[in-house]
């Protein structure tokens, strides 16, 4: 972590090293994601054609690691930071700011990916399609269908990585904190749902719950609602933050 | 420049318990103070309203003469060190101790110097260290912190005594270099009683005594010669500990000597030394004793 010379301009500083080393950290996880997206494929091409996008699964279980990445930081964080001089304040800022950039490069990851897999697949002569659906397969067509298509995780990880945040601060602030979740993870997966061209991806007894909710919205309501659901998490986040007493260390 | 401490009717109070109860007190800057207080007295609670770990329930809480709580300018040059630190277990200890680049004045050269000197290995996970390394390790990260106000909280355990000594030289030496206040909360007394300038006894949630050192050391006595005469010389007194060694015994009481006894001491060849920090403590923390 660099020094920080001043006491105006640590918490974007801590906010930017946060990112920095989170990439050091991860930069392995990122490229065996990366290795596999491109090997299982080329393996399973072995014995049948390939009409699945690997990387839209990559991509979609990246989402809850984001959230679990962000709400990790916030918990472990949270002490150690108060414990070097720092205050609530900062911290919640330098928070925030990771949680801007770190949503920013996995989401530029993700259309890069999206990008690259679709060059693989046409060269290939696969077909790149991140839904076979009991009602439609939804095929990525074009490099301009794949941007249109992967535009939206950028914002999708802020909406996870916000979400992870909230439930991390909740938990530290008080024993009973995991009750968040109740409202959190519907909410978010909801909102998800909206955003996405697909249908709700992840585990079937999770998003049964929130299929269809928000069935018929419009790419710019989905946004529009991502981005309330964003600032009442940041702010509710921020407040938990700034009223969390350092727990008593166990024994 | 050190910063003072002080406190204005503080009460904090998890749930129901009262932790502290309407405390007021005052600790001068530049001096080393001792704090005291048996298992769950409140003296960890006080610390950690300090270093704006917590908030209080009612009160103020000043250092410097300002409000602690997220108060950048104060925050940033206080270090509250818990026993065992506040790090990231999965860290390295080259990374834990840059994390303290954080604050402004922290010296990362001397951290460096102070771990290679207590030996805590540089590129050891944190959870890697032994309980000792560990809390050398919060102590070379609460030196290094060159802050104004620092408190030590119980920091010293799972160190083995050559480690523990070494450590208060090191306080020590950076005390007269750079004069700061410093809080020493610790079990350890007359390990640390010569250091102490300033003693604070926290029990049962309130300060119980807050004085310098001679006044407590004053309060009473250590009688030491032939046994008959110091036993002479301690009846009637409140004796706080007594040891034997054959015809010689040491007796410490709990009362002021007034000079017909001082006369009666020099003339039965029974030496007087102060009391020990330690003995008095555990007759003013003692639940039996009224009227403290």
């Amino acid at each position: 972590m660099p020094k920080a010379h001043t006491l105006a301009t640590r918490r974007h500083k801590l906010g930017t090293a946060l990112l920095t080393e989170s990439v050091k950290y991860f930069a392995g996880w990122i490229l065996a994601v990366i290795v596999l997206a491109v090997a299982v494929p080329l393996i399973v091409s072995q014995w049948r054609s390939i009409d699945i996008s690997a990387w839209y699964v990559a991509a979609n279980i990246g989402k809850y690691l984001v959230a679990i990445i962000a709400g990790g930081y916030v918990y472990t964080l949270l002490p150690i930071l108060v414990a070097q001089g720092m205050t609530r304040r900062e911290i919640a800022t330098s928070m925030g700011i990771f949680a801007l950039l770190w949503s920013a490069f996995i989401g530029a990851l993700a259309i890069a990916g999206f990008l690259g897999e679709h060059a693989l697949y046409g060269a290939l002569d696969w077909r790149q399609a991140p839904q076979q659906g009991e009602e439609f397969d939804l095929v990525i067509g074009s490099f301009a269908h794949a941007l249109e298509f992967a535009a939206i995780y950028p914002l999708a990880y802020l909406l996870y990585c916000t979400a992870g945040m909230l439930i991390g601060a909740a938990i530290y602030r008080s024993d009973g904190g995991w009750l968040v979740l109740l409202p959190v993870v519907p909410i978010t997966l909801a909102v998800d749902d909206a955003l996405s061209r697909a249908d709700a991806w992840g585990p079937a007894w999770l998003v049964r719950f929130v299929s269809g909710v928000v069935e018929g919205w419009g790419v710019w309501s989905a946004v529009a609602a991502a981005v309330v659901v964003i600032a009442i998490g940041a702010w509710a986040t921020r407040h938990l933050i700034l009223n969390s007493p350092i727990r008593a260390k166990q024994a | 420049m050190s910063f003072s401490v002080s406190l204005r009717d503080v009460t904090l109070k998890y749930g129901d318990t009262e932790a502290l109860s309407d405390v007021t007190l005052t600790l001068e800057a530049g001096k080393i103070h001792g704090l005291l207080g048996r298992n769950g007295a409140g003296k960890t609670t006080l610390l950690s309203l300090l270093a704006a770990f917590r908030k209080p329930t009612a009160g103020e809480v000043l250092v410097d003469g300002r409000p602690v709580w997220e108060n950048v300018d104060v925050v940033s040059r206080v270090a509250l060190i818990r026993e065992g630190g506040d790090f990231d277990d999965t860290d390295t200890v080259e990374s834990t101790i840059e994390t303290g680049e954080l604050r402004p004045s922290f010296d990362l050269d001397y951290a460096l110097k102070l771990a290679e000197r207590f030996e805590v290995p540089l590129d050891k996970k944190v959870n890697q260290l032994s309980r000792g390394k560990r809390s050398m390790l919060a102590a070379i990260c609460g030196l290094a912190a060159r802050a104004e106000l620092t408190m030590f909280d119980e920091v010293h355990l799972g160190m083995d005594a050559p480690t523990r000594d070494a450590f208060y030289k090191e306080l020590l030496a950076e005390y007269m270099d750079r004069p700061h206040t410093v809080i020493l909360s610790t079990h350890l007394i007359d390990e640390v009683a010569n250091y102490l300038e300033e003693v604070v006894i926290v029990d049962k949630g309130r300060v119980l005594r807050h004085d310098d050192v001679e006044a407590f050391q004053s309060m009473g006595a250590t009688f030491t010669g032939p046994a008959d005469a110091v036993d002479a010389l301690a009846a009637g007194l409140e004796v706080l500990a007594e040891q034997r060694l054959g015809g010689t015994k040491s007796v410490t009481v709990a009362s002021r000597l007034d000079a017909a006894r001082r006369e009666r001491a020099a003339a039965a060849g029974v030496e007087i030394g102060p009391v020990g920090l330690q003995d008095l403590f555990i007759h003013l923390t003692n639940p039996d004793r009224t009227g403290a």
